[in-house]
């Protein structure tokens, strides 16, 4: 029997993920849907380093991808505690967390 | 053995710092920091020995040091300097000029430890750039050049001094970056196991013909910016006209100097078939700075202007005996700039004296100041005089040299250059016939002789013209040691 | 028996004597207003020279011929066996002193000697005293230098510097404007000149380095030794193009100098300075180092006969062409400023036609006379306050020694037996008529020569005459004339005594040994005596026109001007070179300056600033994109991203399989 689980069904999931992300960043407004479809393209890379990381030559290698996964996790708990601060300094400041309406940086 | 060109460096930085940071005592730390660095060339001049050229044809250095910096598989980047018979009389040039320079603005009342500490940081890249001989340490000094310049124009300069600063930072930074990339391109595409000069020496020779011809252009483009030459030239006379006269003798006597330097340094030296390949585009561009540098100098007003275009002038004979590519019209190159910084630095100071005497440097306006102003009506003949070509005075060897150096490779061809010293005497004449001669009224009363800083530093530059023009052996005995001559 | 070891070891003092009085006058100067703010000191390094350069020189006569040579290396260049200089070499500077340049020394240290006396009595009332001795030292001892030169290189830069001396003194009064601009013409003029010779340098030591034979050119640096002679003809042998062009071009560095045609202008000019300058610098030493220059290329160097036919040209239609200028000018030095030019012209055609020696002879004569009459004339207008020949008249009653050495210096400038100027222009003219047979070219320059002797009686008499014959001052307004003290009459005297008898010191053997070689002194035959007969008739006849026409106050009688008519006016407009010169310069090159400043400004300039523009519009333009809107950047990045995508899948293996790469 054979494995379900095939590598192109595998890339196919994190391609989709990192749609849904790349989807999300281009259409949302709201600063924090934003910043989900941020996480949800960052889990797409995730899970590409956690399934090549299957395929390595050695144990010790596999632990490259493994760690690289383990990294980014942390990356994006980060980011999202950087970002949901910004998201509470423009709420306070503006009154809205409409991202599109956050300009003032332009030159 | 003791790191004297590291020690040059660190005193000067020292010096540089320590006056930054010395408010209202600054003009005593740069004039004594300034003395220091001479008496260190001085004692490099003393003990100056050249090695030689190794046995596998590769140049030596007196003084030489050489540490790793950045060292990566395909990467050797160095701390690497040391001097030979091109270079210390360009050391000792600025040592010179920045001892003069500090003297003549010893008055400066304008944020003077910011002006001092910009001066001697300019002479501390000059220095750098004469003394390093790693492309990245060179570059890296290089642009130390610049940015003091920029703020010397910028914030001490003239009515346009904003234009002016920029131009000039617009102008030299382009050049700065093509003569990087050459430099780059020269090391990589021939393997150099470094980039140091004596790594890049043999492979760099090496390059086929059409390669070095390509490379030593795009070199001429971006030394010769800074020569500057024809018709790369026009952020020269705006920058020197809105100068301090602090600057203006630095940007004359020294930052035009670089771009000589390096072209004989990293053009000539690393690319020697690639000079020769380009001759006749350097003779075109030599002949075409030479004659309108001197043409366009006639009609000035101004007399920085004046002195700028002839500037352009020199600078272009100097060009030209690099290009005729012989042991004599190198020696005259080197001799010529050396020249040319002691001279344009006197003219320089004498433009702005005249400034600060009568508010005004329009040679068509201001005339017979010889009786009231003296001393100055004296260096300004003197100047005058040395840089038309005089006798006994500095620039005749040099010149001699450079036109004997040209006959010997082009024959009657010389007679362009030898034609222009006509006009080049014709516009000096003439500057000296209205400002110093003609009737004496309308000459302000007020008008009082050089103060003794001006008067001082001044005489010593006339001392050095008299002195190099009556024995240049003093200095060709130190320039016949570096390898262009190949001596065994 | 003498041996050879006196002074000529210390001939290096003759320039470096009255250096040191140039740095001592021109620093201390104006400390010394006892002495005459420095002029005594200037005139005792004056004397110290004098007496030191006649030293020599008669060491020189009794050494019958013999030369020393010191050499002191200036710069050099080691050899690298390969390249342009082989053997690398060296650039010499030396003191040579041979049996020319000791004569040169004697005209040199005493002319130089007088007129520095001369200039206490005659500079008294000037300003600027300490300025005016230590120039006229410098002058003296960069003269010297030129000299005593060994070779060319060395004449050069000697040649420049007594250039430069000259250009200041022209300009001594610097206030007036006309003397400001003579004083730059005749530099930019010698300038012209200067340019050839230095090219004229080149050419030569090219020749001499490429074909010289080994260690010559190192050894020696520039080919101007005596002794190398036959060396130098044997390696210019097979260069008979290049030695033409060399010759010419020494002989343009020679006519800047000495004001020949067409380099003439600056010399009536330079009268600008004062009359003591125009004396030593314009009259007796500066002006002749270009016919000293061409006799010491034509003995050292060899000039070809096309050489020698044009300096023949030049030199004898100078002398004519300058004469008839004299004709009818009115101001006294500049009638005499022609005569130089004039009798410069003869010595060119003298070295031309093969007589350097003779050239020389007549040199050393002219000198003296020469500055006889410049000093004589200053002497005049220091009395009269004038220079104008008209407004003076009856000084010859007044100023008896000034009249007297105004007369013997005219008398010896128009060829008059037995005054100086008689032996050696007659031993000129007989020697050029010498070679007249094997050269028939040579007839109309020789000619020419010939006509100049009436002409050149006649000018100096008319300015003799209208000086000093006649009623008293007609001018009311001029201060009554008086002579000067012994310091101006001492000079005055000591110069009359030599234009009268210099003439005949070659006849001494030891004095001729000085100028060796064939006519000195002059030998008289049959064709030599008429030619004199002729040349003195053609003196007497001019006498008696100038008398016939200014003698005693006639100089009412306005006949003599009108009947030249327009001619006239072509002379007193000196046949419009000035104004051809002036319009080349300030019309020519000064215009041809402001087109190309307009160029730099709005041409090169104006495509800088086009560009400048040009980039600033774009980016004005550009930065509409940059919104500021957050999705917007992001938006670029996902396009950026696709692109690369594409690029990477798609279009670059498309590439790769069409073999576009």
């Amino acid at each position: 029997m054979s494995d379900p689980i095939t590598t192109a069904s595998f890339l196919g999931l994190s391609g989709a993920l990192l749609g849904i992300g790349l989807f999300g960043i281009l259409t949302r407004r709201n600063f924090i849907l934003l910043l989900i479809a941020i996480e949800i393209a960052i889990n797409a890379a995730v899970l590409n380093f956690v399934y090549f990381a299957a395929f390595a030559s050695t144990p010790a290698s596999g632990l490259n991808g493994q760690s690289a996964a383990v990294v980014l996790v942390g990356l994006a708990a980060t980011e999202i505690a950087v970002g949901l601060a910004i998201v509470l300094a423009l709420n306070r400041l503006r009154g809205s967390i409409n991202v599109t309406e956050a300009t003032s940086l332009r030159l | 053995m003791f790191p004297a060109l590291s020690f040059l460096l660190l005193t000067l930085l020292v010096g540089t710092v320590l006056t930054f940071l010395s408010g209202r005592w600054a003009r005593w730390v740069a004039l004594g920091s300034s003395m220091l660095f001479l008496l260190e060339v001085s004692g490099l001049l003393s003990g100056f020995s050249w090695p030689g050229v190794s046995a596998s044809g590769v140049p030596q250095y007196a003084y030489a040091e050489s540490y790793p910096w950045i060292s990566l598989p395909w990467l050797h980047i160095s701390y690497t300097v040391g001097v030979d018979g091109i270079s210390l009389p360009l050391l000792l040039l600025t040592a010179i000029l920045q001892l003069v320079t500090v003297l003549y603005s010893f008055d400066e009342r304008r944020q003077p430890a910011a002006y001092f500490g910009l001066v001697l940081l300019t002479c501390l890249g000059c220095a750098g750039v004469f003394l390093a001989l790693d492309v990245l340490l060179f570059f890296l000094f290089w642009e130390l050049v610049l940015i003091p310049m920029f703020f010397l124009i910028g914030y001490w300069g003239g009515l346009r001094r904003r234009y002016a600063a920029l131009k000039f930072f617009v102008y030299t930074h382009v050049g700065s970056i093509v003569m990087l990339v050459a430099l780059l391109v020269t090391a990589f595409y021939s393997h150099a196991p470094s980039f140091d000069f004596a790594g890049m020496y043999v492979p760099a020779q090496a390059l086929g013909v059409t390669t070095q011809a390509l490379l030593f252009a795009a070199m001429l483009f971006g030394f010769g910016i800074k020569f500057p030459i024809v018709p790369f030239h026009t952020w020269l006379p705006d920058a020197h006209v809105e100068a301090p006269t602090g600057g203006s003798v630095l940007l004359a006597g020294l930052l035009l100097k670089l771009g000589g330097y390096g072209l004989i340094r990293w053009g000539l030296e690393l690319l020697p078939t690639g000079l020769v390949h380009d001759q006749p585009l350097l003779y075109a561009v030599a002949f075409a700075s030479i004659i309108w540098g001197s043409v366009i100098a006639l009609a000035q007003r101004d007399l920085k202007r004046l002195v700028a275009y002839s500037s352009i002038n020199h600078m272009g004979i100097v060009l030209l005996a690099i290009a005729v590519d012989s042991n004599l019209g190198l020696l005259a190159a080197v001799l010529l700039m050396f020249a040319h910084g002691v001279v344009s630095a006197l003219l320089f100071m004498v433009s702005g004296s005249m400034h600060h005497t009568f508010g005004s440097r329009d040679i068509a306006t201001v005339h017979g100041i010889t009786p009231r102003t003296p001393v100055l009506s004296t260096m300004m003949m003197v100047g005058a005089l040395a840089s038309l070509g005089l006798p006994a005075l500095i620039s005749f060897p040099a010149e001699f040299s450079a036109l004997l150096a040209t006959w010997d490779r082009l024959g009657y061809w010389v007679l362009v250059p030898l034609l222009l010293l006509v006009v080049t005497a014709a516009f000096y004449l003439w500057m000296m016939q209205r400002v110093l001669f003609g009737p004496t009224e309308g000459v302000p009363e007020t008008a009082r002789d050089l103060p003794w800083p001006e008067a001082l530093a001044m005489s010593m530059l006339v001392a050095l013209t008299v002195l190099y023009g009556i024995l240049p052996g003093l200095l060709t005995n130190v320039i016949i040691h570096s390898p262009v001559y190949g001596l065994p | 028996m003498w041996q050879a070891t006196y002074l000529f070891d210390w001939a290096f003092l003759l320039p470096l004597l009255p250096a040191l009085s140039f740095v001592i006058v021109g620093l201390l100067g104006p400390r010394l207003k006892r002495l005459e703010h420095g002029g005594w000191v200037a005139v005792g390094f004056g004397f110290a020279t004098m007496v030191i350069g006649v030293w020599i020189a008669v060491e020189e006569m009794l050494s019958s011929g013999g030369y020393t040579d010191q050499q002191y290396t200036w710069f050099s260049i080691p050899g690298n066996g390969t390249g342009t200089f082989p053997n690398g070499f060296s650039l010499v500077v030396g003191t040579l002193v041979d049996p020319i340049s000791a004569l040169m020394l004697i005209v040199v240290t005493v002319v130089g000697f007088l007129v520095l006396l001369y200039s206490i009595g005659y500079m008294h009332h000037d300003g600027g005293l300490p300025r005016y001795y230590a120039e006229l030292s410098l002058f003296l001892a960069a003269m010297n230098g030129l000299v005593l030169s060994d070779n060319l290189l060395e004449f050069f830069l000697f040649w420049e510097l007594v250039g430069v001396c000259s250009y200041f003194l022209i300009g001594f009064y610097y206030e007036k404007p006309s003397a400001a601009s003579a004083a730059k013409e005749a530099f930019l003029v010698t300038r012209v000149g200067d340019i050839l010779f230095l090219l004229g340098i080149f050419v030569y030591f090219a020749t001499y380095a490429t074909s010289g034979s080994a260690g010559g050119w190192a050894a020696n640096g520039f080919p101007f030794v005596q002794g190398n002679q036959p060396f130098l003809a044997g390696a210019m042998g097979g260069h008979s193009t290049t030695l033409t062009i060399a010759g010419l071009l020494i002989l343009g560095g020679a006519a800047g100098k000495s004001a020949q045609f067409p380099l003439h202008v600056w010399l009536p000019d330079a009268m600008e300075g004062p009359t003591t300058v125009s004396a030593l610098i314009h009259a007796a030493t500066m002006v002749a180092a270009g016919v000293y220059l061409l006799a010491v290329a034509s003995l050292f160097l060899g000039f070809t006969p096309a050489d020698q036919l044009a300096i023949v040209a030049i030199g004898g239609f100078t002398s004519f062409f300058a004469a008839t200028m004299a004709l009818v000018n009115t101001d006294i030095k500049r009638v005499i400023a022609y005569s130089t030019i004039s009798q410069l012209g003869y010595m060119v055609l003298a070295v031309g036609a093969g007589f350097a020696m003779v050239g020389l002879y007549h040199l050393f004569t002219h000198a003296f006379f020469k500055a006889l009459l410049f000093l004589a004339a200053g002497s005049v207008i220091h009395a009269v306050g004038t220079q104008d020949l008209f407004k003076m008249g009856g000084l010859g009653k007044s100023m008896r020694i000034t009249g007297f050495a105004f007369l013997v210096g005219g008398l010896s400038l128009s060829g008059i037996v037995p005054f100086a100027g008689f032996w050696s222009k007659d031993d000129l003219l007989a020697s050029v008529y010498g070679t007249l047979a094997t050269h028939p070219v040579y007839w109309p320059f020789f000619l020419m020569a010939l006509a100049t002797v009436f002409l050149t009686a006649y000018y100096i008499f008319r300015a003799f005459f209208l000086a000093f014959s006649g009623p008293a001052s007609r001018d009311p307004t001029l201060p009554t004339a008086h002579e000067a003290s012994w310091v101006m009459t001492g000079p005055l005297l000591a110069l009359s005594g030599l234009a009268m008898g210099a003439g005949l010191l070659p006849f001494i053997p030891a004095f001729a040994s000085l100028l060796p070689g064939a006519g000195i002194p002059p030998h008289y035959g049959l064709s030599e005596l008429a030619l004199s007969g002729i040349s003195l008739g053609l003196a007497a006849g001019g006498i008696g026109l100038a008398y016939s026409l200014w003698g005693n106050g006639k100089v009412y009688t306005a006949a003599p001007n009108s009947a030249l008519g327009p001619v006239r006016a072509l002379l007193l407009r000196r046949y419009y070179f000035k104004d051809a010169y002036d319009a080349i310069g300030l019309r020519g090159l000064y215009g041809l300056s402001r087109a190309a400043d307009f160029v730099e400004r709005y041409m090169i300039d104006g495509t800088v600033h086009g560009l400048e523009r040009a980039f600033g519009g774009l980016s004005n333009r550009l930065r509409h994109i940059e919104s500021g809107v957050v999705l917007d950047y992001a938006a670029f990045l996902v396009s950026g991203l696709l692109f690369l995508l594409l690029f990477l899948l798609v279009i670059a293996p498309w590439l790769v399989s069409t073999g576009g790469i």
